[in-house]
């Protein structure tokens, strides 16, 4: 279980997180939604151990969360790999920290979940496509089979169609392999379609938490009530009668 | 943006000190006796031991490093560069009389720099890749590899001893500025004329220039307005260098040319290990390039407040 | 980028293998040769002390070139050191380490290096810390610009979410990185070293006789220049080449390695 119990960050002339306080159950998704500045990857880098909060502490099942190796799916897929390697010796980088033999069946498996052919490996960031890019990103984030995995903004350098498989593709493979899930991300309608609780984050603060049905069907907060009427109006949300 | 500034001085600031502290590092390290180079420096030529011990004591030498820098940096403060060790003769009018020397010969040596540089960048910039393009940029490749003593030399070779048109040695006339200034000016010009050269074909490259084009604005006034200005600004960023190049120039060339400026001062004073007339021109040196460079930041500051410090 | 590869080549070959084929020894003293034009014996003359110029010459290449490699790996050692630790070490380190470097170029390289060496004392050990202290601050610049690109890059950021050691991270996204940009500086200085230890030869702070160096020789030949004006054109001819084979290389160099990557 991941608890973030009252995590502040101060910046040198702002405060970026205020007292945020939440957590996630084993194998749940927790979607993290609120606009560009609301202070979304503060909170993964202070997750992930990037950044010491000011306060409060963030563990995993009690311990640091540094301890699980925790993965993290970037949103500029290509940004995520060094451009003069080969996908495969970045997918493996991972696996050679933990001094772990490659697992050439697992990799296969993941592979065949996320519909890439193992020689697509062989190729540089540049030589693939944003949507293969971001599949990739997901096997490194999976190959070393870490109880908690982060994704910031997964979606949202792909195009729709892409988007919506790729969606599929982690449920799916979240379903087989049972990792936690914590999903920032500014987009309402993929938040409500996959995940299990919704956090909006304004400001540096928790605005509200609840399940989709409960925040699509009556939000808690004036801002979450906009959030909502807005992916209304846009489309990225459906009204639910 | 008055920040900025205040920002930049105070990092020159820093820079000198540390350039102060430095020196005197290199003082206290090099072979030899401190108290005697700083007795030497204070007094006369001929220091007797009791006044050596006397330096020793007060001036905190064996008191350790800091208390020795406080006492040496003390009268430098004031501008009081001491005595020479050698001849006991104050440091600061001979430097003056070596500096008047000096300056003609950089100028000089800048403007004829200039002279050259500029019209050949502009050639070679009008048609990019034509052999007269090609012809400017292996002309200025192979003006840099030639070492300025050995070009000075050459010059001597050919228009003082074969032609017998110009005097190599010494500093008498206009005349002997002739030679010495066409030295530091040729190195001046071979390494100024690609960054110009680069400079106005990246000014012609600037984005909205097609649009101006468009509205039908003659082609010299868009040189004029728009590539002149743009072309400038690395200019101005290699100035920094340039004037390293020139104070580096300025000590062969003096030397190769017997003429007594600041470089014949520097290494006659090297040689004869009078220490205080080597700090004279060693701070002074550093302290003029600081400035020098603080203008650019400034300068750049005011142009453009993105421009945060330039590369130099 | 076969032309480089050639031109360095020869300048390798040039500092292996020269003093191979020195017809003479380069110290050996005839007086009563001294002087002599260029003849089948002595190719291209001899010298005021009777010694070959040719023999010197070729075994002044592996002064000027091998000096000029120490000096440079010199710099590029600490240069590289600073600028990364300045790049990681955080804001009070960064700060600190850049005003050093800001204070070290604030002395023209070769004016330092005079004084340095002069006030240490003519000799090799010398002319290599003079020259060799005053030539690692633009490395340093470079590195510290590419540690800053680099630190917030996302491999770098996955690298260590993935439990890389610091020492793994470096060799296997900073090297990579870093060797480029550093490569091209690196034959700037190279070119630079060259000029400088001849310079310093010539105002007579380098290396000392009998050895023959490019700038001693021209030192040298200085004094005869009536008598036998071709003796001064070969050191410096030879100091030129060498300088203009390298910047060539660091122009095809720079086009090929920094270009591609930006």
């Amino acid at each position: 279980m991941l608890n973030v119990g009252n995590i502040t960050v101060k910046r040198a002339k702002s405060v970026a997180l205020n007292d945020v306080s939440f957590s996630i159950q084993a194998g749940k998704t927790l979607a993290v939604v609120g606009e560009s500045g609301a202070g979304k990857s503060t909170l993964i880098a202070s997750i992930l151990g990037l950044l010491t909060p000011s306060q409060g502490a963030i563990t995993w099942s009690g311990a640091p969360v540094r301890a699980c190796r925790p993965a993290l799916v970037m949103q500029e897929p290509r940004a995520a790999f060094n451009p003069v390697h080969s996908l495969r010796r970045s997918v493996q980088e991972p696996l050679r920290a933990r001094k772990t033999n490659i697992l050439t069946e697992r990799l296969k498996r993941l592979c065949d979940g996320l519909e890439l052919a193992p020689e697509l490996l062989n190729r540089k960031p540049a030589e693939v496509s944003i949507g293969q890019a971001q599949r990739v990103g997901i096997l490194r984030a999976l190959v070393a089979a870490p109880p908690l995995i982060l994704f910031d903004e997964p979606l949202s350098a792909l195009d729709a169609i892409t988007q919506k498989h790729t969606a599929k593709l982690i449920a799916d493979l979240q379903a087989e392999e049972g990792f936690t899930a914590l999903i920032v991300t500014h987009d309402l309608g993929y938040a409500c379609a996959f995940s299990d609780e919704i956090a909006v984050l304004r400001a540096g603060s928790i605005e509200e938490v609840g399940t989709p049905d409960a925040f699509v069907s009556n939000p808690k907060t004036n801002y979450g009530r906009k959030l909502r009427d807005a992916a209304f109006s846009l489309g990225a949300l459906e009204r639910r009668r | 943006m008055t920040f900025a500034i205040l920002g930049l001085v105070l990092r020159a600031a820093v820079v000198v000190t540390g350039a102060a502290l430095l020196t005197f590092v290199l003082l206290w390290n090099a072979p030899g006796d401190p108290a005697m180079a700083i007795a030497q420096a204070r007094y006369n030529f001929v220091v007797p031991t009791e006044v050596l011990e006397q330096v020793r004591a007060e001036s905190g030498l064996d008191a350790g490093f800091w208390a020795a820098f406080k006492d040496w940096i003390g009268p430098l403060l004031v501008g009081d560069f001491g005595r020479s060790s050698v001849t006991g003769r104050e440091v600061w009018p001979d430097l003056v009389t070596a500096i008047g020397y000096t300056v003609p010969l950089a100028l000089m040596g800048l403007a004829i720099g200039l002279a050259i540089a500029l019209p050949l960048a502009a050639l070679a910039a009008r048609n990019p890749g034509s052999v007269l393009d090609r012809v400017c940029v292996a002309l200025a490749s192979v003006g840099v590899a030639i070492p300025q003593y050995w070009l000075g030399l050459l010059l001597i070779l050919l228009f003082a001893v074969h032609l017998g048109w110009l005097p190599a040695m010494g500093a008498r006339s206009t005349a002997n500025l002739v030679l010495p200034a066409l030295t530091l000016g040729l190195g001046v010009a071979a390494s100024l004329t690609r960054i110009i050269r680069s400079g106005i074909l990246e000014a012609r490259n600037q984005s909205f220039l097609p649009a101006i084009r468009r509205r039908g604005v003659s082609p010299s006034s868009i040189e004029r307005d728009h590539v002149a200005p743009h072309a400038a600004i690395p200019v101005v960023t290699v100035l920094g260098l340039e004037l390293a190049f020139l104070l580096e120039g300025v000590v062969v060339v003096e030397v190769i040319f017997g003429r007594p400026g600041l470089g014949g001062f520097l290494v006659t004073a090297i040689g004869a290990r009078d220490f205080p007339k080597v700090q004279a021109v060693v701070l002074l040196t550093a302290l003029l390039f600081v400035i020098i460079n603080l203008l650019i930041d400034i300068f750049y500051q005011v142009l453009d407040p993105r421009i945060g410090e330039h590369d130099a | 980028m076969r032309s480089v590869f050639a031109l360095s080549l020869v300048l390798v070959a040039l500092a292996v293998f020269g003093p191979m084929l020195a017809p003479h020894d380069p110290t050996a003293i005839n007086i009563p040769n001294r002087l002599s034009s260029p003849s089948e014996q002595w190719p291209l003359g001899t010298d005021a002390l009777g010694r070959d110029i040719l023999s010197r010459l070729l075994y002044g290449a592996r002064w000027s070139l091998g000096l000029a490699f120490l000096i440079s790996v010199i710099g590029l050692s600490i240069g590289t050191l600073v600028g990364l630790a300045a790049a990681q070490g955080g804001k009070l380190a960064d700060w600190a380490l850049m005003r050093t470097t800001d204070t070290f170029l604030a002395f023209p390289e070769l004016v330092a290096a005079v004084v340095i060496a002069g006030l240490l004392g003519a000799g090799t050990g010398s002319l290599i810390f003079a020259l060799g202290i005053t030539s690692w601050m633009r490395y340093a610049r470079v590195a510290r610009g590419v540690g800053l690109s680099l630190k917030n890059r996302g491999f770098v950021i996955q690298a260590k979410l993935a439990g890389l050691s610091p020492l793994a991270i470096a060799r296997s996204h900073y090297v990579p990185a870093l060797v480029p940009s550093l490569i091209v500086v690196w034959t700037g200085m190279f070119a630079r070293a060259i000029l400088g230890i001849s310079a310093l030869g010539f105002l007579g702070f380098g290396v000392q006789p009998p050895m023959p160096e490019w700038g001693t020789m021209l030192l040298d030949a200085r004094i005869h220049m009536r008598s036998t004006p071709l003796q001064m054109i070969w050191p410096g001819l030879s100091v030129a080449a060498c300088v203009l084979a390298i910047n060539l290389c660091g122009d095809a160099l720079r086009d090929s390695l920094v270009d591609r990557q930006s």
